[in-house]
């Protein structure tokens, strides 16, 4: 909380600061700080086990005591905020007793099986024992067990989730889990049962704890009452060591711990590194479980190259060779313009400009991007979405803002960190926050209003929400006037009823986006995904400038992968902005002129047998490209593909060779998460068998086909400096943009709008294979809305029959808890699943008919 | 409808110039509206609406001197005047009826065989503060005085003394009734609001206050039935007179609970300052000893006061006597211990009400009750040690002042001051491995 | 005669002089032993090739918490946990390396769950050194067991009440 009053404070002037003194030592804090916080900025070290900075102080667990003095008792320092003139002791013998009273009272029945508790060497119980405890107890009677029915024994270890499993008897009731849940991440499904001394943590009856920040509540446990698979009997942790890194799955960088074992190569567990700009010290279970990948036994080791149509395996230099040859062939009969590559954006900057610098001065061809999983990408690095995704955009903005405004984004699947920074804004500021998506979602639990609109209908919520600002004089008449001129849309009834959404509802934003001081807007993947992205990103340009949000909005589309934001600076587009090319043609003396192409026409030029050698780094598009068939043609037409992913996938199936590629963790890198702040993750641990980091796979095949090409890393690293120094913001034009009608009628039987997800537990193509991420979530499945199943009889778990003008596939159902609309959700992370078979390239929005398979 | 067969002094109250809570207890159709408006109900409330200010109403009530009567006698007109005029939240009120302090049963007489005067009171105090949204929160176990509540009210609205622009002054009130799930700790405010609220009923730091931020972190007054119920005889007939009643300082009268080894159990209202003694020997009140035994003690405020020895008991009934002599007036529970009641085994009964009511928040109460328990079973059944008293003394240190809310202070206070006046009666106990006492009287 | 007398002399009355302490050395019991055939029966407090204590069950005491490798000053002891069948703590190895080891005794005295014990055994040579490398199975002691179990409670009543030794 005090995190949240201080910044609601105005200014730090005299009035608001308060001197208080500490262990004889003054101190001037503002006010509303607590003393334990006043302390912890001293330095002064007040044990506590139920406090967390990030929740508020509940006082349960009465560890943190200090003598106030003119106070009679002893007070809590974690909830007492600090008045002028205070004299604090944290170390007095009253204090001093009244800790040792504590740990006593709750050693009483906690057990001493801290040999086999996962907990032990890092368990605040243990070390406030050691620091503040005595040795004997005065405790002669039997402890109190929780056995469950059925057991015999006091081992008390129940699984009360997929990943946690919860020992009743060591909780030593500090609610740190309950709050967490409900406060933080806004879950319900873990609470206390019973009372007093036999108060129990526990999973709500019938449900499971499997909320996707569910691994947050094992880290904050000051015991080992909540512990995981991941790290149960694993290892000790003071044989471990740490590395500090990022995420590698959420675009926003979070900041993260790796344990490591050097002897082994083996990385424990991921824990939070707290940073309050970006992550507040919250993981994501995508995050906290996905380093799991690294270690998986699945993992490419060395290079494979078709023999005869089979892939066998071979070392480098074999695979360097032919790849040398084959590249040299084509480039030589065909040019350069004829080879292509797909590079991921969870690669760090190093190989992205190395693969950029590959295909521009190696085959002096244009033909790059990072964008794997969108059709219709803009061709232009200047067109209205680019614009939208390149203004800037801070996370710790969200905190603060009055107005917030995140459009088309199913939030916890995409951008689970910013959910809980609106969540965040929700529980401690005054914020008014909208959720406008084309189905229900679950983050939009913390919105004042939810707005549903037909699929397919983005702009005309947005032309609704300015025209109502109009109507209703909301905003200036002269801008109205012209915004009019450029859009088609006559009146915010008209979009009313285009777009579904009510007038009312749609007036309420524009008062809102009108009054606020502070407001925070973005987009997400449903906007980035359409085909009509430039179309709604115009729309919304117009929005900001008919409500002159300049200079008191954020407004952004959100990158969605951990270095997205990186390639878009690195120019990793096939048109870079000009700033980007002349920057690399003043860096590398030349800067090809031949056309540039995005995946989509890559694509297209590779089914037309006009591009014939391709390169993938670490990308899948045969799994994640919305329209299967259409990438899987294509490819299978390739002269030559080499693709190095770190494991074997559908796309390295049509590969030529195939190069083992290291991990994250395997070497040091550097990643721009969504707010364009460079951050690095360390090498934590040696790359498996032969796998070779992107930057080193793109030098050694540059040189391969040209030994002139070689490029060290420092160069690579200095370019990288310089590219990323450039300005990235593009302005927005000065004038409304024309907003055409799009509209997107229905396609006979097939009706049903069908989004494409990411599972709350999973991202993209590799965390299937982490295995505590797959005790989450193994199979796919489709997510039916509740009235929807009922009407063709589908229960939790049937066969449902999937089909699109394309494709057809099988998948179980879903009651899902959230969408109450006519929209069926499908999760991509699954290879088994094949759901990009039902997509067309052409949609807008895909639809498709379902149907119960009778047994 | 159920009757409770409770023992009031409503003939002497009735005839009495001054006394004015238990007046027509007696009468069995008072809890209906004709009848408690033909006894002059309803006339305070028609009063301040048509008349009065919030602040007026305020006023009069500070003016009183009328003290909260739940247990910790917070003057009640200064915890309405803490309510933040300028807060542009709604505010509330929440009657609390959660009566479960072991002893008294005060709150019961009044909202079952009166409940419009509680009504009355409450909807007297929703307009000092401004509020129209108010809550009684009955405890989980009176289930026919939710009945009676639920009843009263509906007549209420039906006579239009609640609900919207109530005769005609533009003021709305709305009124919820509100059971809770049986339990000691929801009656501590703050976690009567978080019962209210649906969370789990556990008592929530302070600061903030109630009165600044309380339910659904809006300004909300939590009071007791009997002081609510005092606010209308205090509007009809004016703080002057009612600070004449009582002592200097604790104004009024107030309901005691007389209970235990006595010839007359029953709730009695006196004026405040009224001689202990009186009322355990008094014809008119408790009427002497039952059997007309020894007295061996008295707990003067509910089960979580510390004791009174019979040399103590010459003393009045008010919050500053009772603190003189080393006790609290809490409640008006009154519990006479004869000399057949072995000490140990009271205190045994005691700590396992507590123990059972902790509801688990601070460690100290959770952990410590549940030891105190189980050394005091072991005293009680012969197995104690030596040095027994001294841990359990120590223990209670441990407890006393550390914890959020009363609860855990009242569990010691008894404990601490049992061993005080009886220490021989605990330390016969553990040597002789029995009762000093032969003969157990078992509380019917 | 008289050099015949002296010799006479020397033989019977100044060799037996001399001989004397080898004979009574004759009647005493041998300091030294025969050792392959005999052993010499150690304190017991002799720390030597640890074992692993097993509960009367048969299942084993250690739960593999690593305490007695964080103990160890010469890093000789390597183990990794696992879970068993009924979910609790188990060690999958663990491997003692003889080679390494002081025999400092810290391991036991680490030790909280009574696992680990230095035991009487000082014959563990081997001819190459991996065979110094000694996992569970080698430690674990059989089940049943054979000694008697008189021993094993003296041994346990030793180590907690620290009984001196009286053999000594």
């Amino acid at each position: 909380m005090a995190e949240a009053t201080k910044k609601d404070m105005p200014t730090e002037t005299a009035e608001n600061m308060v001197t208080l003194t500490i262990n004889g030592r003054e101190t001037t804090v503002p006010k509303g700080t607590t003393v334990l916080q006043a302390a912890k900025e001293l330095g002064v070290h007040i044990p506590t086990f139920c406090w967390h900075p990030k929740l508020k102080p509940v006082g349960a667990c009465r560890m943190c005591y200090v003598e106030v003095e003119k106070m009679p008792k002893l007070q809590v320092s974690c909830a007492l905020e600090v008045m002028d003139g205070m004299v604090v002791h944290t170390d007095s013998d009253t204090v001093k007793q009244g800790r040792k009273a504590i740990i006593e009272f709750i050693l009483l029945n906690h057990p001493l099986d801290c040999p086999t508790c996962d907990k032990g060497g890092e368990c605040d119980l243990q070390n406030l024992t050691f620091a503040h405890g005595v040795d004997d107890s005065r405790f002669e009677f039997q402890k109190y067990r929780f056995v469950d029915e059925g057991m015999t024994t006091t081992f008390d270890d129940r699984r009360i989730g997929p990943e946690i499993i919860l020992n009743r008897n060591r909780c030593i009731l500090c609610y740190k889990c309950v709050r967490a849940n409900k406060e933080a991440f806004g879950e319900y499904d873990l609470g206390v049962y019973e009372r007093g001394s036999i108060a129990e943590i526990n999973a709500a009856p019938g449900e499971q704890v499997d909320n996707p920040f569910s691994g947050n509540l094992v880290e904050i446990c000051p015991v080992g009452a909540l512990t995981n698979s991941d790290w149960r009997y694993k290892i000790r942790v003071w044989l471990t060591s740490t590395t500090p890194s990022i995420c590698n799955y959420t675009s926003s960088g979070i900041n993260t711990l790796f344990f490591k074992e050097n002897h082994h190569n083996k990385i424990y567990r991921v824990t939070s590194r707290p940073s309050d700009d970006i992550d507040d010290g919250w993981l994501p279970d995508v995050t906290r479980y996905g380093y799991q990948i690294v270690n998986s036994p699945d993992r490419l080791t060395t290079p494979l190259v078709k023999k005869e149509g089979k892939q066998v395996e071979a070392t480098w230099e074999e695979a360097l060779e032919i790849i040398g040859k084959r590249f040299g062939e084509i480039k030589e009969r065909l040019g350069g313009v004829c080879v292509g590559a797909l590079v991921s954006p969870g690669l760090d900057n190093a190989s992205l400009h190395a693969a950029s610098r590959l295909m521009r001065v190696g085959f002096k061809s244009n033909n790059i991007d990072f964008r794997g999983d969108y059709r219709y990408l803009p061709e232009s690095s200047e067109s209205p979405f680019m614009r939208l995704c390149s203004r800037p955009f801070k996370i710790a903005d969200i905190d603060d803002s009055d107005v917030i405004v995140t459009f088309g984004s199913d939030l916890i699947r995409e951008h689970a960190n910013e959910y809980l920074r609106i969540r965040k804004a929700f529980n401690f500021g005054n914020a008014r926050i909208f959720a406008v998506n084309p189905y229900q979602t679950k983050s939009a639990d913390v919105s004042s209003l939810e707005l549903v609109y037909l699929p397919g209908t983005e702009e005309s919520v947005v032309n609704g929400i300015c025209l109502a600002a109009i109507e209703d004089n909301l905003v200036d008449a002269k801008r109205g006037e012209k915004f009019k001129l450029k859009t088609p849309t006559k009146s915010s009834a008209e979009a009313a009823k285009v777009s579904g959404v009510d007038r009312e509802s749609l007036r309420t934003v524009a008062e809102a986006l009108a009054e606020g001081k502070k407001i925070t807007f973005f987009t997400g993947e449903i906007i980035t995904r359409s085909r009509q992205r430039d179309l709604i990103a115009s729309a919304l340009i117009n929005l900001h400038r008919l409500f002159g949000l300049k200079g008191r909005a954020q407004m952004s589309a959100l990158a969605r992968y951990a270095n997205s934001k990186g390639a878009e600076k690195l120019g990793l587009l096939p048109n870079p902005r000009t700033v980007v090319v002349d920057k690399l043609r003043g860096l590398w003396g030349e800067y090809p002129e031949s056309p540039a192409r995005n995946t989509d026409a890559m694509m297209a030029l590779i089914k037309k047998e006009e591009i014939k050698g391709f390169l993938i780094l670490g990308s899948n598009p045969v799994m994640l490209y919305p329209d299967r068939e259409f990438v899987k043609e294509g490819i299978e037409k390739l002269d030559f593909l080499v693709v190095a992913d770190l494991f074997e996938t559908e796309t390295t199936e049509l590969a030529d060779v195939v190069l083992p590629l290291a991990s994250w963790a395997e070497y040091e890198g550097y990643y721009v998460n969504l707010e364009g702040r460079t951050q690095k993750a360390a090498r934590a641990v040696k790359p498996i068998g032969q796998a070779k980091p992107g930057y080193e796979i793109a030098s050694l095949i540059g040189e391969a086909l040209d030994p002139e090409m070689f490029q060290n890393e420092q160069q690579i690293h200095s370019e990288v400096r310089q590219l990323l120094e450039l300005d990235s913001v593009i302005a927005y034009p000065d004038d409304f943009l024309e907003v055409k009608a799009d509209t997107d009628g229905s396609q006979g039987d097939y009706n049903l709008p069908l989004y494409i997800i990411d599972d709350w537990h999973h991202s993209g193509h590799l965390t299937e294979k982490a295995p505590s991420l797959a005790n989450f979530a193994s199979e796919p499945y489709i997510e039916i809305p509740p009235q929807l199943a009922s009407e063709l009889k589908i229960a939790h778990g049937d066969s449902v029959r999937v089909e699109s003008e394309v494709g057809k596939v099988i998948l179980p159902a879903r009651i899902s808890e959230h969408t109450q609309n006519n929209v069926v959700l499908v999760p991509r992370n699954f290879s088994s699943s094949n759901v990009t078979s039902l997509l067309m390239r052409k949609k807008r929005v895909d639809r498709v008919k379902i149907s119960k398979v009778d047994e | 409808m159920f009757y409770s067969p409770v023992i009031t002094n409503a003939a002497e109250v009735a005839s009495h110039k001054d006394l004015h809570l238990f007046k027509y207890v007696e009468d069995p159709k008072q809890h209906e509206i004709g009848t408690y408006q033909a006894h002059g109900g309803y006339k305070a409330w028609k009063k301040v609406l048509n008349g009065m200010t919030a602040d007026q109403v305020t006023e009069e009530v500070k003016k009183s001197g009328l003290r909260g009567r739940g247990g910790a006698g917070f003057p009640t007109g200064m915890k309405w005047g803490f309510v933040p005029k300028a807060s542009p939240k709604p505010r509330y009120l929440c009657c609390n009826a959660d009566e479960s302090e072991p002893g008294t049963c005060k709150d019961r007489v009044l909202m079952e065989r009166d409940p419009h005067g509680v009504i009355e009171g409450m909807a007297i105090a929703a307009y000092a503060i401004g509020c129209h949204l108010m809550f009684i929160y009955i405890r989980g176990e009176f289930n026919h005085c939710r009945e009676r509540m639920e009843q009263a009210m509906n007549e209420a609205y039906q006579h239009g003394h609640l609900g919207k622009n109530i005769h005609g002054s533009g003021y709305d009130l709305e009124m919820i009734v509100h059971t809770g799930g049986g339990a000691y700790i929801c009656g501590e405010e703050t976690a009567l609001l978080n019962s209210v609220e649906g969370e789990r009923g556990m008592s929530r730091m302070r600061p903030p206050f109630p009165a600044i931020e309380g339910l659904y972190a809006c300004p909300t007054i939590v009071n007791n039935v009997e002081s609510l119920a005092s606010v209308p005889h205090i509007i009809n007939r004016g703080a002057d007179w009612y600070g004449s009643l009582g002592t200097e300082k604790s104004k009024g009268t107030k309901i005691f609970s007389l209970s235990g080894h006595v010839k007359r159990p029953g709730n009695y209202e006196v004026e405040m300052g009224f001689n202990l003694k009186k009322l355990i020997y008094d014809p008119a009140y408790g009427n002497g000893m039952l059997e007309d035994k020894k007295l061996k003690g008295v707990i003067p405020g509910g089960a979580s006061t510390p004791f009174l020895t019979p040399d103590m008991i010459d003393v009045g009934l008010d919050y500053e006597s009772l603190q003189t002599v080393g006790s609290m007036l809490g409640s008006g529970a009154v519990i006479v211990f004869n000399e057949d009641a072995c000490i140990v085994w009271v205190i045994k009964k005691l700590i396992h009400f507590f123990r059972h009511e902790s509801c688990g928040k601070c460690t100290p109460c959770r952990e410590g009750t549940s030891w105190l328990e189980q050394m005091i079973n072991r005293i009680e059944s012969g197995e104690g040690q030596p040095g027994d008293i001294e841990k359990i003394e120590d223990v209670c240190g441990n407890i006393l002042g550390r914890t959020i809310c009363p609860l855990g202070d009242a569990a010691v206070m008894p404990i601490q001051s049992a061993i005080k006046h009886w220490r021989d009666e605990w330390q016969y106990h553990i040597d002789q491995k029995q009762c000093m006492v032969k003969t157990n009287f078992d509380f019917k | 005669m008289n050099e015949v007398l002296k010799a006479v002399g020397n033989i019977f009355l100044k060799m037996p002089k001399g001989f004397v302490v080898t004979f009574k050395h004759l009647f005493k019991k041998p300091i030294t032993l025969d050792y392959p055939r005999k052993k010499n029966p150690m304190t017991a407090r002799y720390r030597g090739k640890h074992y692993l204590e097993r509960y009367d069950d048969g299942t084993e005491r250690c739960v593999c918490c690593g305490l007695c490798a964080a103990a160890c000053p010469a890093d000789a002891i390597y183990m990794e946990p696992e879970e068993n069948e009924k979910g609790e703590r188990r060690a999958k190895m663990y491997e003692i390396n003889l080679l390494r080891c002081i025999f400092c005794g810290f391991c036991e005295e680490a030790c909280p769950e009574e696992a680990i014990f230095l035991g009487q055994v000082y014959e563990f040579s081997e001819d190459n050194r991996n065979s110094f490398i000694v996992g569970k199975d080698d430690m674990l002691v059989p089940h049943p067991r054979k000694d008697n179990p008189l021993k094993r409670i003296y041994r346990r009543v030793r180590r907690v009440y620290g009984v001196t030794d009286k053999s000594k």
